[in-house]
């Protein structure tokens, strides 16, 4: 690249350009207007789409939960049949095969007490010891030792993955000086803000990678922690809060980001506090993960994803065909049809019963949307294609031009001792400097319109790096392509012809 | 230096067939000045395209340095022209709003031996321009130059590559006669002091006289190839 703007070609394409400036100038105009429209129309239709798929995933369609363990709630006691737990059956292999496998079987005598007395933040229970709780049979019911950070892994190497954060998840009580406040404890992963998108921090940040890698004792609070232990608006960030005796760095504040989910106490995000699941792990002396949350790139894609998990996990716990799972999937579509206007009942009932429900309704139209944006994209970037097709034919236009009117020129650089190629590389140069250039300035143009478009009329708008590069290049193709032809031509010229032309 | 055997050329204008040259033999020794006079459409044009390597013979045989290059492809034709050969133009053809100097820098761009850096392109250029004694011009652009001046600025691209041949189409031709005086007076010098070899087109006979050789043409043959020191003596005696 460095030799080739160094060619001798382009030093005379350029002088020759800057001898006509009016010329190159307005040629450039041509580029410029279909490059910048091009990149505004990109923009507003990125936009549209990115705005869909928030709110697409805002409803957290696109989030899997796997739990380690396989039960389920205590309120489906009642109505039995519909669970997809029936399936499991004693299996008849050797108990001693998996560990996953015995602690199943053992699971199905104890599936129906099945609520692990964790999950429930209100509960007041004395805390039993990480010993017993994770991996054991008797209060590790849901809470099966089967999933590792490996798994985690695992799925993250997965296609059309987005976020992967393991999680093991206590309750405990945090000290702060003479106060203390029961709660919840998240080991979790860096990523978790990243799939957590209503969250905020009112002062400092979450952990980072190096302090995960690190082990190192650092703690992000919940707002509603913030406000029990050092009292409502107080910065507690640098300051030092207790765990099992264990001093910790406070990093953070966090809260919700949006007025639909306010902190209150008990709630699971905001009444708890969040740690590296690295510290977790050594302080508690575990090696195993409660959870696996996931978000899928694409919130069509959960189903699929939900699918290829479960087979994929299988595969890692050596489960046998006939065996049931050792983990849950939960997805977030079937969480809100759970959860959502339904009598309990009846949204279990459906649940439960139509496979992939999620998939036809939520999911269906998640997909739907993003089709429809995407088309919409498409068929603006088209339209502004046309005007860079017309930006084109007027390089085209000029370049012929230019070769007419300097045809003499030709001739005498001919006589001079330059080449065919020589010739041919002049004009394409010039064709090419005007298109890049014209791209580049409507690159900025084009850049500073979006921007325009999204304040003054409301209209969110995206300028990906992506479209960037589509809307340079094809400026810069456009040179290429319609440059070609004229220099072909001048190049062609008989020097003689060319030399006698007035 | 030059040497041409039975050179034919022909063209094809629609049916009829147009014989340009009609077999041209001829020989011009390294450091000769050999002027070529004849009316319009008598085919010296056409010899001078045919000795610059802008055009190839139907027929015939043309050395240069005692190399065949009636039959070299385009390329290699290029070169000739960019290496061994410098043009000049009735109509001195600069290029329109560049300096003197660049347009004496134009060979230069297309040299094969290597690029040649924009400083000595610079250097070369200049050395060119004093030859023809325009230094003081350097950064003007052909407007602001007269008639004359810009001639010399075309002799200055011609010279700047140091061919061994100089080729003059009409180079007088659109100047007054003062000026082609001294026009020609910078050829003659040239030929004298550096032992260039030119050979120059022209139809009036003044100007003509400045060579060491007159060479006459009609309908595309030469009726007469008479050294100037016994053109003079012949004109004496008439």
């Amino acid at each position: 690249m460095k030799r080739l703007l160094k060619h001798p070609m382009v030093d005379v394409a350029m002088k020759a350009l800057s001898r006509n400036r009016l010329q190159t100038g307005l040629t450039m105009l041509g580029i410029t207007v279909g490059v910048a429209t091009v990149l505004a129309m990109m923009a507003v239709g990125a936009g549209a789409q990115r705005s869909i798929e928030q709110q697409v995933r805002a409803a957290g369609l696109n989030q899997i939960t796997i739990r380690a363990g396989n039960w389920k709630p205590k309120q489906t006691e009642s109505d039995e049949p519909i669970a997809h737990q029936a399936e499991a059956r004693p299996s008849t292999r050797d108990p001693l095969a998996s560990q996953a496998g015995r602690s199943l079987r053992v699971g199905d005598d104890v599936v129906k007490i099945a609520y692990h007395p964790e999950d429930d933040p209100m509960e007041k229970h004395d805390h039993p010891t990480a010993r017993q709780r994770l991996g054991d049979l008797e209060a590790g019911l849901g809470s099966a030792a089967t999933m590792t950070f490996a798994d985690a892994e695992a799925i993250r190497k997965m296609p059309g993955v987005q976020y992967v954060a393991g999680g093991i998840h206590e309750n405990i009580r945090v000290h702060a000086g003479e106060k203390r406040w029961f709660t919840r404890m998240h080991g979790t992963d860096v990523m978790m803000p990243s799939i957590k998108r209503a969250w905020t921090f009112t002062s400092g940040r979450f952990f980072t990678e190096r302090e995960q890698n690190k082990a190192e004792q650092v703690i992000v609070l919940g707002q509603v922690v913030v406000d029990r232990l050092f009292g409502a608006g107080a910065s507690p960030v640098g300051s030092a809060v207790l765990l099992w005796n264990q001093p910790f760095e406070v990093v953070g504040v966090v809260t919700s980001a949006t007025w639909v989910v306010q902190p209150a106490p008990g709630d699971d995000q905001f009444d708890a506090v969040y740690m590296p699941y690295t510290t977790t792990q050594r302080l508690l002396n575990l090696s195993k993960l409660n959870d696996i949350t996931v978000t899928s790139e694409s919130s069509g894609d959960v189903s699929r994803l939900s699918r290829d998990i479960t087979k994929l996990l299988r595969q890692r716990h050596g489960i046998g065909d006939k065996d049931p799972d050792d983990f849950t999937i939960i997805t977030q579509a079937a969480k809100a049809l759970t959860t959502g206007g339904l009598p309990p009942g009846i949204a279990r009932a459906v649940a439960g019963n139509v496979a992939e429900l999620e998939k036809v309704t939520l999911e269906r139209l998640a997909v739907t949307m993003e089709r429809a944006s995407r088309t919409m994209t498409w068929l603006l970037a088209a339209a502004a294609a046309v005007s860079l097709l017309v930006g084109g034919i007027g390089i085209m236009n000029i370049t012929l031009l230019s070769v007419t009117e300097r045809t003499k020129e030709i001739g005498l650089r001919m006589a001079c001792g330059a080449r065919r190629k020589d010739v041919m590389r002049q004009f394409l140069f010039e064709a090419v400097v005007i298109s890049a250039a014209g791209g580049l300035i409507g690159v900025v143009i084009g850049v500073i319109a979006s921007f325009g478009i999204a304040r003054s009329l409301r209209w969110a708008t995206v300028v990906s790096p992506l479209s960037v590069l589509i809307a340079f290049g094809t400026a810069a193709a456009v040179g290429v392509f319609f440059g070609w032809y004229p220099a072909k031509r001048a190049a062609q010229l008989d020097p003689i012809v060319a030399l006698r032309r007035e | 230096m030059i040497g041409v055997q039975d050179l034919a050329k022909e063209y094809h204008v629609g049916d009829h067939t147009v014989h340009a040259l009609r077999g041209i033999t001829l020989s011009v020794a390294g450091g000769e000045f050999v002027t070529i006079v004849g009316p319009s459409g008598s085919g010296k044009s056409t010899l001078m395209h045919i000795l610059g390597c802008l055009d190839s013979p139907t027929s015939g045989q043309y050395l240069l340095n005692g190399r065949d290059v009636s039959t070299l492809p385009h390329d290699e034709l290029a070169r000739v022209r960019n290496e061994t050969i410098g043009f000049v133009f009735q109509g001195f053809n600069l290029l329109a709003r560049t300096s003197a100097v660049e347009n004496v820098e134009l060979p230069l761009l297309y040299t094969r031996k290597g690029v040649v850096k924009a400083s000595e392109r610079r250097d070369r250029a200049m050395a060119a321009l004093e030859a023809v004694g325009l230094t003081d011009r350097a950064d003007h652009h052909p407007n602001q130059l007269s008639g004359g001046q810009q001639q010399r600025v075309a002799i200055a691209r011609a010279l700047v590559t140091q061919p061994s041949l100089l080729l003059a189409d009409e180079p007088t031709g659109n100047l007054d006669s003062t000026t082609s005086h001294e026009v020609m007076e910078i050829f003659a010098d040239l030929c004298k002091q550096r032992g260039l070899t030119i050979v120059l087109i022209t139809h009036e006979r003044d100007i003509a006289a400045y060579g060491t050789r007159t060479v006459d043409f009609k309908d595309g043959l030469i009726v007469a190839d008479i050294p100037n020191s016994r053109r003079n003596q012949s004109a004496v005696l008439a």
